[in-house]
């Protein structure tokens, strides 16, 4: 019975941590523009030619 | 013609930039772009030629930008400084990465990002190491336009607004998700057995993780309910409150008597309007940009002439010039503009020639010449020469500034649409509330005790409280937006859909939406030479023109070997002139050849149906000229902006499904009149300003009619917002593409048609979707009066209703 408990408390403690991270995010405004990241990201292979 | 390396403009040889770089010859347009490419490629930067796919740009604007109207928008962050600026110009990702990398090159610079959306850079650096003259400079340097980022009150507030319902929806989801865990325990425990202790600790964990969905995330639609209950109207809120509050204080009595809970409906129904509500604000968001964009047509300075004290206004060309903000000026101010620039504010040209591209007012194609008396209008671009204006209207009496009145109040007075679900609901949530009332009355009658009365009143509530309606609308909205985005169709919210179901009328914008919006040449001939060798010597002569009649020339005969002109001249107005293997070699309008060809008139020099085809083709708005060598007639040219290939067919398509077509332009009733006659179009209103476009709309839609508007322009935005539904082609300007509710990504008129059919589909499958939503909740209902309510069946019914909603929506992607 007790390995249950735990499991809820470790439960708790995830869905937790990634709410708090959720907020983070919001606050720091990564939803603001949903539209450049999908362009940037294929930009990874800019520095080698750049020097 | 060449093409300039840099900024891809085709342009005459004779003023050709050539530059060695990087042991490679380059060939540049001007100056100024060959500094970018040195700059871009000193900056190690070249890559961006390899990535860029699609360059539109105009000659550089290497104006001085004044920094003080910056000044106010800069803050300190810690021994830093940042800003935020708004970049003129950004029209792709690789202007993105561009603008970020130069800046982040610059010494002092320590952080730079633009938004992609929203055109918006945010630079912070070390005031000790660079300033914000520096940054612009580096800006404008590579061809883009830093403006101050004013932050209004209202978007300010948008964005709050979007924000707060962003971490509402969320926190909703990660409760609902971790209360999903315990309840699917204690599903598990009502069928196979649970022992007390477990039970009850589960339910005090529900309790736990519903209570701040319901009174936090839900907390929106509880201010929504007590200020609808107020006015004794039963808006959607109410529905939400009554069911999940129902089931949640339904859940808590259970609790204590060791029945079961509901928790999950509770936070269900709160999880999923949410989700909901958030998909319509980003769409509403969208909208409120168009107005920001069109503001940002006009200019902010301009270059004023200061008449000398004699007050001799003849000699303007001598006189002094100076930048002034544009709000400085005052209605008979004198301006000069020069070539590629924006022309401030409207007026009448007093001094100078050029022609000016008003494509983004009117959306004619075709520059339109301006010469001394000619009226010039704010926003619009100059094209080759410069010239001297009078001002005759500032501020809001200009043309721009009417069209965005006219965009404003037209998104002003579009409700938010949610009418369909609120119409459903203004009759089932009275009927609830009476029905659950009336099960009580009746247990009290039928003589059971008070509670037994109360708690069969609350479980009608709680049954009839259809969790499926949250997603019924917005599931079915996002399956239909999706298949059509694979189809090329962009809707931008589901009130489109709605709006679809009735049309009768599709209205089409003429140029650039039937036509092809550019020119092009469409018809030539030779004369005494073949068809070929006429059109070779027009090409050769046109090369070195500026003009776009001679451009069209020029793309026909493209990649042609063709003759050395000399003594080159052009005639403004009439045409131009050069010797071809020392004949003298003329292409111009009908009268300047007839006064070039010595001893013929028109009449003899071309036969009678070439006659009559040019005077058709002129009254159907296409352009003709004649060509002559050595003073006999050689060839003419048929110039005009081509009506879409797929047209036709399309007209005939919406004629199929009972659509009435109607034609609406800037230009004449002649020209107007043979293009929709070429299409089949039979209604045309010919001659209407964009504000009179609007007019147009309206008055159909004031005699009843439900209209499509299809546009391209920025001249059609007004018209695009007052139509019930606004549609903007493929390649449209940014205004019109914002103030369009759909978009079709290929310029391809049958996609209309396609887009009516898929919103009329969408729009079924949602009415469908609410009656799934209220069917299963409707069935429970006699049950509850009867006090039969048995959990499961209340369980079943809910993951019923939503399988079938998410089951049905699925099917608006098959044809």
């Amino acid at each position: 019975m007790s390995s249950m408990y735990m499991l809820i408390f470790i439960t708790f403690g995830v869905g937790f941590a990634a709410w708090l991270l959720f907020l983070w995010t919001v606050k720091h405004g990564q939803y603001d523009d949903v539209e450049g990241p999908k362009y940037r990201m294929l930009d990874d292979d800019d520095d080698e030619q750049c020097p | 013609m060449l093409q300039c390396d840099h900024c891809l403009i085709s342009f005459p040889e004779q003023g050709a930039v050539y530059e060695k770089i990087k042991d490679a010859q380059k060939v540049f347009c001007c100056h100024g772009c060959l500094g970018i490419f040195r700059l871009i490629n000193d900056e190690g930067l070249e890559y961006f030629y390899t990535r860029r796919n699609e360059w539109v740009s105009g000659p550089v604007d290497e104006r001085q930008i004044d920094s003080a109207a910056f000044a106010d928008g800069i803050r300190s962050v810690g021994d830093e400084a940042e800003t935020d600026l708004v970049l003129d110009g950004i029209r792709c990702a690789s202007c993105v990465w561009l603008s970020e990398k130069i800046l982040m090159r610059t010494k002092g610079v320590n952080f730079a990002q633009v938004n992609y959306a929203t055109h918006r850079a945010r630079v912070r650096w070390n005031p000790a190491e660079t300033g914000i003259e520096t940054i612009l400079k580096r800006i404008s340097s590579i061809g883009y336009t830093p403006k101050p980022y004013a932050i209004k009150a209202y978007e300010e507030e948008q964005q709050k607004a979007s924000r707060d319902l962003l971490i509402r929806f969320g926190t909703a989801s990660f409760f609902s998700m971790q209360l999903m865990i315990f309840s699917i325990a204690l599903y598990a425990g009502y069928f196979q057995g649970i022992d007390e202790r477990t039970k009850d600790i589960f339910h005090g964990i529900s309790l736990l993780l519903t209570t701040p969905v319901l009174f936090y995330s839900g907390w929106p639609f509880l201010k929504g309910a007590v200020r609808g209950l107020r006015h004794l109207a039963f808006n959607m809120d109410v529905l939400i409150v009554a069911g999940a509050g129902s089931a949640y204080f339904y859940s808590i009595y259970q609790m204590f008597v060791g029945g079961e809970v509901y928790f999950d409906t509770a936070t269900m129904i709160i999880t999923l309007i949410l989700m909901g509500r958030y998909i319509e604000s980003g769409a509403k968001r969208k909208a409120s940009e168009t107005i920001t964009r069109l503001l940002s047509l006009a200019p902010q300075e301009a270059r004023k002439v200061l008449l000398a004290e004699c007050g001799d206004e003849t000699k303007i060309a001598s006189i002094k010039r100076t930048m002034v903000p544009v709000s400085s000026l005052v209605k008979g101010d004198l301006l000069e503009v020069v070539p590629g620039e924006k022309i401030p504010l409207d007026g009448v040209v007093r001094e100078g020639t050029s022609e000016a591209d008003e494509s983004m007012l009117t959306g004619e194609s075709r520059p339109v010449a301006k010469t001394s008396g000619a009226e010039v209008f704010g926003g619009t671009m100059n094209l080759y020469g410069s010239f001297v204006y009078e001002v005759s209207r500032v501020g809001n009496d200009t043309v721009l500034a009417g069209i965005i009145k006219a965009v404003e109040d037209a998104q002003a007075r579009r409700a938010p649409v949610q009418a369909l679900v609120d119409r459903v609901v203004g009759i089932f949530v009275p009927a609830v509330l009476l029905l659950s009332l009336a099960t009580g009355l009746y247990w009290l009658v039928a003589g059971g005790s008070a509670s037994v009365a109360v708690m069969n009143a609350v479980a009608v509530l709680v049954i009839a409280c259809p969790c499926a309606l949250g997603l019924a609308t917005p599931l079915a909205i996002l399956i239909g937006t999706t298949h059509g985005a694979s189809r090329g169709i962009l809707i931008k919210g589901g009130d489109v859909i709605e709006k679809s179901k009735h049309i009768d009328v599709v209205v089409f914008d003429k140029t650039g939406t039937i036509t092809e919006g550019k020119q092009a040449l469409s018809f030539y001939r030779g004369y005494g030479m073949a068809d070929d060798e006429a059109l070779c010597l027009a090409a050769s002569l046109e090369r070195l023109s500026e003009h776009s009649i001679g451009k069209a020339i020029m793309t026909e005969a493209n990649g042609w070997e063709l003759f050395p002109v000399s003594h080159f001249e052009v005639l403004p107005g009439k045409g131009v002139r050069g010797e071809i293997d020392g004949k003298e070699t003329l292409i111009g309008s009908h009268v300047f050849i007839v006064s070039a060809c010595i001893g013929t008139s028109l009449e003899n020099a071309f036969p009678a149906e070439v006659r009559e085809a040019a005077a058709a083709a002129e009254n159907s708005g296409a352009t003709v000229v004649y060509l002559s060598q050595a003073g006999r007639p050689a060839g003419v040219f048929v110039v005009s902006d081509s009506i879409r290939r797929e047209a036709a067919d399309a007209i005939e398509i919406l004629g199929r499904s009972g659509i009435e077509t109607v034609m609406i332009t800037g230009d004449g009733h002649e020209t107007a009149l043979s293009v929709a006659g070429a299409v089949g179009i039979k209604t045309v209103m010919a001659q209407r300003s964009p504000i009179e476009k609007a007019e147009g709309i309206k008055r159909l839609r004031d005699a009843g009619r439900c209209v499509i508007m299809v546009g391209d322009g920025i001249n059609d935005a007004p018209a695009l917002v007052e139509a019930e539904v606004g549609i903007a082609m493929g390649r449209s300007t940014d205004i019109a593409l914002e103030s369009a509710d759909m978009v079709l990504m290929r310029s391809d008129l049958r996609l209309v048609a396609e887009a009516i059919h898929l919103a009329r589909k969408t729009f079924t499958i949602i009415k469908q979707n609410l009656f799934w939503a209220f069917f299963y909740n409707a069935v429970a209902i006699p049950l509850a009066i009867a006090g039969l309510l048995h959990p499961i069946v209340a369980a079943g019914a809910m993951a019923l209703s939503s399988l079938t909603v998410v089951g049905n929506s699925l099917r608006a992607r098959l044809r």
